[in-house]
């Protein structure tokens, strides 16, 4: 599949060398941001940030260049940094590198590595000037296990059906590989929880989004399957994930100054793990999360929200031990002062610890609460 | 006396607002099959929700970077700030969806170019020449 990356590499380098005179050059464009967050938790630190000392720890950066060569086809790739505590170091990695070509409306084609459309947010979740929040529901956008979820190296076919009226069909459907990435919150779970990992484990990623812009102005609804499996060697055994399924359904409503969305996911996985000479053990996840979040723009720089997430693993045993759940409750705000500086402020109050604390960064232990302020400064073109 | 006061001045800001309003006139290049869009379709196009009207006509949506149509357009037919709606084309960017539609500083370019370009939609004031462009009737 990295064949299939470096062609599109090839393809995207072959097009700019060959938009030589002035004229052509115009049609390219770049576009970037960066952002810096500053973190301030209490009692735990959090997302691998060293963020109980407040900390600046989390810092992203991103790069792309599109070229549209015909109507119809267009590439493209974007670089993408960051840096979360003790995730990504100084990594650049492809976010997205890829063909698209579109034969009608109704039917295009993406190849190479294509970002995930899944639930309403995840192809877009890095974009942080997109957002009013600093931090997406952590149980369903984990910022901390991103450098995962977000692309495939395979292909995609999307279109757009009108249906008369304000009623359109919108769909995704894609097939593709993907290897863990290994600087990011998932490998580090793993880690702790005593699976180490020869060399990053790798799998499939078939899935589909439908999403139904219904009659009234603003009102999208939609679902999403992503089905995924891994497998590769441990240092003292092997692993093997079969098929894994992430359902999500969604709404969201976005008219005029308002924005409202919710959306619920569940996450049932298998793990097995096989130590050399010893009876394979499986170890299973039921995570169900859900979030309801709504905003408004009060001012054409001013804009506030808040919003609510849940999570439980199901299969944990215990509901009531904080490792198992997590809730968190947020405001947040983001004012513009142009078209590309911004700065958002949130807070949250978390109880539980299901997703985004680690052990290694919270060696006594965790609480069960955590409280928790951000700023972020972000610069975009 | 306060009471009239305030009456005339939101009766002139109501104006101005209509005024506003007033300048803004949607054109398109010629081989654009409609003769009318609505503010729905508006939003949906330049969004960049969906490049087709309801007539199956396709369209590539032309920004402005600035100026009084610019503004009045935003507040008065999209009902968004120039920042939303940068926001909206940059997360269809940056997800590689999509590319930002040509912007032009000046709303003679913008005819310009939409005279030249097939499929090509805008918006101006109605009094700056466009010879050449199709206007389509906001219903």
């Amino acid at each position: 599949m990295q064949k299939c990356v470096l062609s599109v590499l090839v393809l995207a380098g072959a097009s700019l060398a060959a938009a030589q005179s002035a004229d052509e050059f115009s049609k390219l464009q770049f576009h970037g941001f960066a952002t810096q967050a500053l973190v301030a938790t209490s009692h735990n630190n959090f997302l691998g940030i060293d963020s109980r000392n407040v900390s600046a720890g989390w810092t992203e950066a991103a790069l792309n260049v599109n070229d549209e060569v015909t109507d119809k086809l267009r590439v493209g790739l974007q670089l993408h940094y960051m840096r979360l505590g003790m995730f990504g170091g100084d990594n650049v990695s492809v976010d997205w590198a890829m063909g698209d070509y579109r034969f009608r409306p109704e039917l295009g084609v993406r190849a190479g590595r294509v970002k995930i459309r899944w639930g309403l947010y995840n192809d877009t979740q890095d974009y942080d000037p997109g957002y009013m929040w600093s931090l997406l529901p952590e149980p369903i956008y984990a910022v901390d296990w991103r450098a995962t979820d977000l692309s495939q190296n395979g292909a995609e076919v999307y279109g757009r059906i009108e249906m008369g009226g304000r009623n359109a069909l919108q769909y995704s459907v894609y097939y593709g590989g993907y290897t863990m990435a290994t600087t990011d919150g998932l490998m580090e779970s793993y880690k702790e929880d005593g699976v180490n990992f020869a060399a990053p484990p790798s799998g499939k990623t078939p899935g589909f989004d439908l999403r139904w812009a219904t009659p009234v102005e603003g009102l999208t609804v939609g679902g999403s399957l992503m089905i995924y499996t891994a497998s590769g060697n441990l240092q003292n055994g092997t692993y093997n994930q079969p098929a894994s399924y992430w359902p999500a359904y969604y709404a969201q409503y976005k008219y005029k100054k308002v924005f409202a969305s919710g959306q619920y996911a569940r996450n049932i996985e298998y793990d097995v793990i096989t130590v050399t000479a010893q009876a394979p053990e499986v170890d299973a996840t039921d995570g169900r999360a859900w979030f309801a979040m709504g905003g408004y723009h009060f001012t054409s720089r001013l804009q506030a929200g808040a919003y609510y997430t849940h999570y439980l693993n199901a299969q944990g045993g215990d509901n009531s031990d904080p490792a198992n759940y997590f809730r968190d409750s947020v405001a947040s705000a983001r004012f513009d002062f142009s078209e590309n500086i911004y700065l958002k402020m949130e807070g949250h109050v978390m109880k539980g610890n299901g997703v985004g604390f680690y052990d290694a960064d919270n060696p006594n232990g965790l609480a069960s609460r955590t409280d928790a302020l951000m700023a972020k400064l972000g610069f975009t073109f | 006396m306060k009471i009239s006061k305030v009456v005339l001045l939101t009766a002139a800001l109501m104006l101005c607002t209509a005024h506003l309003r007033a300048q803004v006139t949607i054109i398109a290049n010629p081989g654009v099959s409609a003769s009318s869009i609505s503010k729905s379709e508006l939003r949906s196009v330049f969004t960049g929700e969906s490049l087709r009207l309801k007539d199956g006509s396709h369209v590539k949506p032309v920004l402005l970077k600035e100026g009084t149509a610019h503004a009045a357009f935003l507040s008065g037919d999209l009902s968004m700030s120039a920042v939303s709606l940068l926001v909206c084309w940059r997360q269809k960017v940056f997800s590689g969806e999509a590319v930002m539609p040509p912007t032009f500083s000046s709303e003679a370019e913008a005819v310009a170019y939409i005279v030249k370009t097939p499929g090509a939609i805008g918006y101006i004031t109605a009094t700056t020449p466009h010879e050449g462009v199709k206007v389509l009737v906001l219903k």
